[in-house]
């Protein structure tokens, strides 16, 4: 479980950044996250969705302990972000679209390096090593290099690195950005199995298909603040518009930057 | 596991499948001294042999004058003399270089002589870096020609040429050879240390920071539960060893390139190799290890603030020349270790390593470096360790 209890998020603007930025900037700093608060149960997806700057990847960056709070606090499986980050750690799955991976390492030594730095034992990295490069039908490529490998391949890849160490809670930042469809396809998968198995989801995106698809729960994240937080199928009973994706324009074109 | 150890051995794997840090780590120290070494010492023999053995081209004036001189000329296979020019085509011969060197002497040259007055001789030459060989063979010809006309001026006089050196100086060199041979290479040996020691640490350094954030992989190994510290400490390890093998393949390196030298006498190489001998290098290799935390840890600190490998390449290689400027001061002539440049690094390292293979470092000097550079050593990775902290150094 994810519990997020009022966070907030300020960075200090460079020089550049003060002449680009204009509303949010108080005294050379920017609230990248203003009071944000929701959280997300064991065996239900959470989406998060919001245009680019809105503060999703920095609000799931803080969930993975990668960024300090300002204020406010953050708990993964009951355990604080700031003051338990190795607990957390332990409990906690990373993917990103942006993420590559380790070129010169084979399949199997990047697996195996994330279950060791996971504190994974031997018999156990072997066990789960298996049944996920079976599921994934990985076996033929276990022992070729990454930089060898095809986007596809690599996807794989990163999803058993991602769970390894069977996390209870799986965060996602923009997982299928840049991928082709039938990359895309293993993430989505992975992400309802991971629902499948009770694991705590959440995920961020811009592709509205997938928040249809895939949410049980969603909060809309604008300028830092959340506009809507709650079950989807509420959400979808309150549309004004037609379309997800119109829905998401008008809430965000409506609200003052 | 220990963490640290797990992150080493992967960095270190990483590493030793980059080829660009095993060209800078392996393939170009080991290289690079018996290359330069076999073109060096190949073209300085080339050409010493040629200037040496060929026949000098001497275009002579001598107005009939010094005949002796003349048929002692002709007299000699390696010298070949051009006569019935003027002095008009001797010069545009020398210029043009189909002749060596022109002699010209004055009209009343024989008769100054005898009248115990100075013979002029005027000589045309190009007196240029690369014809110094000829030139101190034809100076030869003419000492030679003085030292007869001189003896012939003191026998007339019944007197013996010698009374005109009034002392007889005779050299007795009591530096030890490995003094001379430590004066010599000692200071060569550690600016070969501290160069290849820094260039072995860039290359992983700059993948195993920048290269890591570029890739996005450092956001991921952040998730892990790996502390910062662990991972940096990982990261340091790795980056040191590089360094110092580096250094140490140069070792091996210059040791190979001097073994094949042939014109080296054997008492001298003999000297030479004790210097490589497994204690001296040990201290050595001991002043190194701070040295090359202190490297590691200034290298992944710059690192770890480019945005790219490329950004992280452009800041770190200016600091080549930091290095370079306190380890070449080490080689000025009559810079010595005292307490004062003992606490200053790099060009410590470069004091330290000559008087150790002089053998007159005292314990006071040594402790001096070492304590300075483990200071040095432990503020480097301080201040790694504080910069690998803050989330706008890691997501810059």
């Amino acid at each position: 479980m994810i519990v997020v209890s009022d966070l907030w998020k300020t960075f200090n603007l460079s020089r550049q950044q003060k002449r680009e930025k204009g509303g949010r900037s108080h005294d050379g700093t920017v609230d990248a996250l203003a009071g944000i608060s929701f959280s997300c149960q064991p065996g239900r997806i959470f989406s998060l969705i919001g245009p680019n700057g809105a503060g999703k990847t920095t609000t799931l960056r803080i969930i993975a302990t990668l960024l300090k709070p300002t204020k406010g606090a953050v708990t993964v499986g009951g355990f604080d972000t700031v003051k338990q980050p190795r607990e957390v750690k332990k409990r906690l799955g990373f993917l990103t679209g942006t993420t590559r991976l380790y070129e010169r390492l084979t399949a199997e030594e990047l697996v195996k390096y994330y279950a060791d730095l996971q504190g994974l034992d031997g018999s156990e990295y072997r066990r789960r090593k298996d049944e996920l490069f079976t599921l994934l039908d990985m076996h033929g490529f276990a022992d070729r290099r990454i930089a060898k490998l095809s986007s596809g391949m690599r996807q794989k890849v990163s999803i058993v690195r991602t769970i390894i160490h069977d996390p209870e809670v799986v965060v996602f930042d923009e997982p299928t950005v840049g991928l082709d469809v039938i990359t895309a396809k293993n993430i989505i998968e992975l992400i309802r199995r991971c629902k499948e198995d009770g694991k705590t989801v959440i995920f961020s995106t811009h592709i509205m298909g997938e928040v249809s698809l895939l949410s049980d729960d969603m909060a809309l994240i604008h300028n830092g603040k959340l506009l809507f937080n709650g079950p989807y199928k509420d959400f979808q009973s309150r549309m004004k518009k037609e379309s997800l994706e119109e829905e998401f324009i008008r809430l965000v074109q409506g609200v003052e930057p | 596991m220990n963490k640290t150890f797990i992150v080493f051995k992967k960095e270190f794997k990483d590493t030793v499948r980059d080829r660009r840090s095993i060209l800078f780590m392996i393939a170009i120290p080991l290289l690079v001294f018996p290359v330069l070494i076999s073109i060096a010492s190949g073209m300085i023999i080339s050409q010493e042999k040629k200037a040496r053995e060929k026949t000098l081209q001497i275009g002579t004036i001598f107005q009939g004058n010094a005949q002796e001189f003349r048929l002692k000329l002709l007299q000699r296979e390696d010298v070949a003399i051009t006569e019935d020019i003027t002095l008009e085509e001797g010069r545009d011969s020398v210029k043009n270089d189909r002749l060596d060197a022109l002699i010209f002497f004055d009209k009343d040259f024989d008769r100054s002589v005898a009248g115990m007055s100075q013979g002029g001789i005027d000589l045309y030459m190009k007196m240029t870096e690369e014809n110094e060989i000829e030139k101190a063979r034809v100076l030869e010809l003419l000492s030679g020609l003085e030292d007869n006309l001189r003896e012939k001026r003191f026998r007339k006089m019944d007197m013996n040429a010698s009374i005109i050196k009034t002392i007889d100086i005779n050299e007795r060199n009591l530096a030890t050879v490995k003094e001379q041979i430590a004066v010599a290479i000692g200071g060569f040996l550690p600016y070969l240390f501290i160069i290849f020691c820094f260039m072995g640490s860039m290359y992983p350094a700059i993948d195993l920071a920048a290269g890591e954030k570029e890739r996005g992989t450092l956001e991921t190994l952040l998730t892990s539960p790996v502390g910062r510290f662990q991972m940096l400490l990982g990261k340091l390890g790795v980056v040191m060893l590089a360094g110092l093998i580096s250094a140490l393949v140069a070792m091996l390196g210059l040791y190979l390139g001097i073994r094949r030298m042939t014109d080296i006498p054997p008492e001298l190489l003999d000297t030479v190799m004790s210097i490589l001998e497994w204690d001296s290098l040990l201290v050595l290799l001991s002043l190194l290890v701070p040295l090359t935390i202190f490297f590691s840890s200034l290298l992944l600190s710059l690192s770890i603030f480019a945005r790219s490998y490329k950004e992280a390449q452009s800041i770190v290689s200016p600091l080549m020349f930091v290095v370079i400027i306190p380890a070449f001061m080490g080689l000025l002539p009559g810079m010595k270790l005292t307490v004062g440049t003992a606490l200053i690094p790099i060009l410590n390292v470069s004091l330290a390593t000559k008087a150790i293979i002089a053998e007159s470092i005292t314990p006071a000097q040594l402790t001096a470096v070492y304590l300075s550079l483990i200071v040095l050593a432990a503020i480097g990775v301080y201040a790694c360790s504080r910069i690998y902290g803050r989330e706008s150094a890691i997501f810059r």
